[in-house]
């Protein structure tokens, strides 16, 4: 597979993340004049179209129609795409696939994606239930079923047959809230200790709070422009190299029966890892879907950072983290920055465009090349996209 | 008030809902059942109306022997959704060659274990907008 157009980022911003005083409108005028912010010269009746990634708000801010709705928000006119993803918790990747898409073809030269959600909404109670709506309904939902379990049962296979550890998976939570507290727009910021993470409460054995990422409501926006317009708005574009999206299954009793390997995972990361003409070894950096510690814990495996069964070894080792062979997640990925469904890949890209550029501050992954970013939906989805700070 | 309605959990399983009403109204008798596709002989789970595999949408209905084992599970303790008393035991459990998502029953937490012997035990949730019973199908130790 080869693009016809070069593709890349040129603007990014992302709002507080956390929950927010603010409704689902707000957050979209947050982060996209962040977004704006950040590219000066360019100006909202400038962009062609606009994607917008946003998983429930029919059910949290009963309202649907989101894509109009943030177009006139932000003062958008869109003249060639408009459009809204929903893929539950990868929507905002599937987003900027689109718009990747678009350009690619010639339909668009500048398009911006936004993610958007507002999850803590109309109680707690029900947006807890809402979160059940991503897994099937008549067979999983039904019976309560939301995210958490299922990431619990991946976890404990894991355990099962590689000997992973409670430690190991703590790990992960520990990395991730110390490096959010380095990111103003995290929704945790005072990191955590072992003993924090290990003592925390059991949600969903062996998965306690610490391990999982919260209930979170947040936007962030991109633009992507063609070679040529990038080149005009930005003197440090960053490249789109490759990209790449497989599916394995929807329902758990679908899904490949050793729950510890996500072929689909696999798949997706070779297929972008191709299109790139790069490999894990290559990269510098990468926000991986950490919905849950044992969803880390197999993207290194998958995404070929390290080799099968060798994931909490990895981590224990402080090989994922500032100095290793690649840093994972140092905005402090869904466990620290919170996880507002349709918003998180489209914040997982603003980072990779913030590290790629020599601009993420504090968190700043020293000369960071090559970028990538792992959004999934459930354990058998996922999408991956890869970015450079040169051209492939 | 009737907003609870917009938060109903529960699929409507009367035969005015679903083509696969059969599944239900076996349940509620105490038997597990499924669909064999009429084209390939596929036996499915969930049941289902058209084959992926093959594209018929022929089918017949087969009772399984509603006796299995566990082959993962998880406890929830914290976090679930409004209406759902923790804790939970959640689990794929192997029913004549099929993986099942069901809850575990009167199982103790600390008690249940991969490889452990269950047997369907309906569980009997709210009743439809109609009044009508529905069933999960659910099991509990053997």
């Amino acid at each position: 597979m080869s693009a016809s157009r070069g593709v890349a980022l040129v603007g990014a911003g992302v709002c507080k993340f956390g929950v927010r005083r603010a409704s689902f409108r707000e957050l979209i005028w947050e982060a996209g004049k962040a977004c704006f912010d950040a590219v000066p010269g360019l100006r909202p009746r400038d962009l062609e179209g606009l994607v917008v990634g946003s998983v429930l708000p029919e059910r949290t801010a009963f309202q649907s129609h989101i894509a109009s709705l943030a177009a006139e928000a932000l003062g958008i006119r869109p003249s060639a795409l408009s459009a809204r993803t929903e893929h539950m918790c990868a929507s905002g990747t599937v987003g900027i696939r689109y718009a990747y898409a678009f350009i690619a073809a010639g339909l668009a030269d500048l398009v911006m994606v936004l993610g958007v959600e507002k999850l803590n909404q109309p109680s707690g109670e029900e947006a807890i239930l809402n979160m059940g709506t991503g897994v099937d309904r008549e067979w999983e939902a039904a019976f309560g079923l939301t995210a958490p379990p299922c990431f619990a049962l991946a976890a404990q296979r894991h355990m099962m047959r590689y000997g992973t550890t409670e430690e190991q998976l703590a790990l992960v939570g520990v990395k991730n809230h110390t490096h959010a507290a380095r990111n103003p727009n995290a929704h945790f910021q005072k990191g955590a200790t072992l003993d924090q993470v290990l003592c925390s409460r059991m949600i969903s054995s062996p998965l306690r709070l610490f391990m999982c990422s919260p209930i979170t409501d947040g936007a962030a926006a991109v633009v992507l422009a063609s070679a040529e317009r990038a080149r005009d708005l930005t003197d440090r574009p960053v490249w789109i190299r490759g990209t790449g999206q497989a599916l394995d299954g929807f329902q758990l009793s679908s899904l490949p029966d050793d729950l510890a390997r996500w072929p689909a995972l696999e798949r997706a990361a070779q297929a972008a890892y191709r299109m790139a003409g790069v490999g894990p070894r290559d990269v510098d950096v990468a926000e991986v879907h950490d919905c849950f510690a044992i969803a880390e814990l197999i993207a290194y495996e998958e995404l070929g950072f390290c080799d099968q069964g060798e994931a909490g070894p990895f981590i224990a080792a402080r090989r994922s983290d500032d100095g290793g062979d690649v840093v994972v997640n140092p905005r402090g990925g869904l466990i620290g920055c919170g996880h507002p469904l349709g918003a998180t890949g489209v914040a997982q890209a603003a980072e990779i465009f913030l590290q790629l550029r020599g601009q993420a501050g504090p968190r700043q992954v020293p000369d960071a090349a090559i970028g990538l970013t792992h959004n999934n939906s459930g354990m058998g989805e996922h999408v991956v996209m890869i970015y450079g700070r040169e051209p492939a | 008030m009737t907003y609870w309605r917009a938060v109903d959990p529960f699929p409507l399983q009367s035969a005015d809902h679903t083509k696969l009403a059969e599944f239900y109204a076996r349940l509620g008798q105490g038997r597990l059942s499924t669909t064999r596709c009429a084209g390939c002989g596929r036996l499915a789970w969930p049941p289902r109306a058209f084959c992926g595999d093959c594209c018929a949408d022929r089918f017949e209905w087969v009772d399984l022997s509603g006796e299995g084992a566990i082959q993962a599970f998880t406890v929830q303790e914290t976090g679930l959704p409004a209406g759902f008393p923790g804790p939970r035991v959640f689990a794929i459990v192997a029913v004549d060659g099929l993986r099942i998502f069901t809850v575990i029953l009167n199982g103790e937490a600390g008690r249940v274990a991969v490889g452990q012997r269950v047997r369907l035990r309906p569980l009997r949730v709210a009743d439809g907008p109609t009044g009508e019973p529905r069933w999960l199908p659910a099991f509990a130790p053997a």
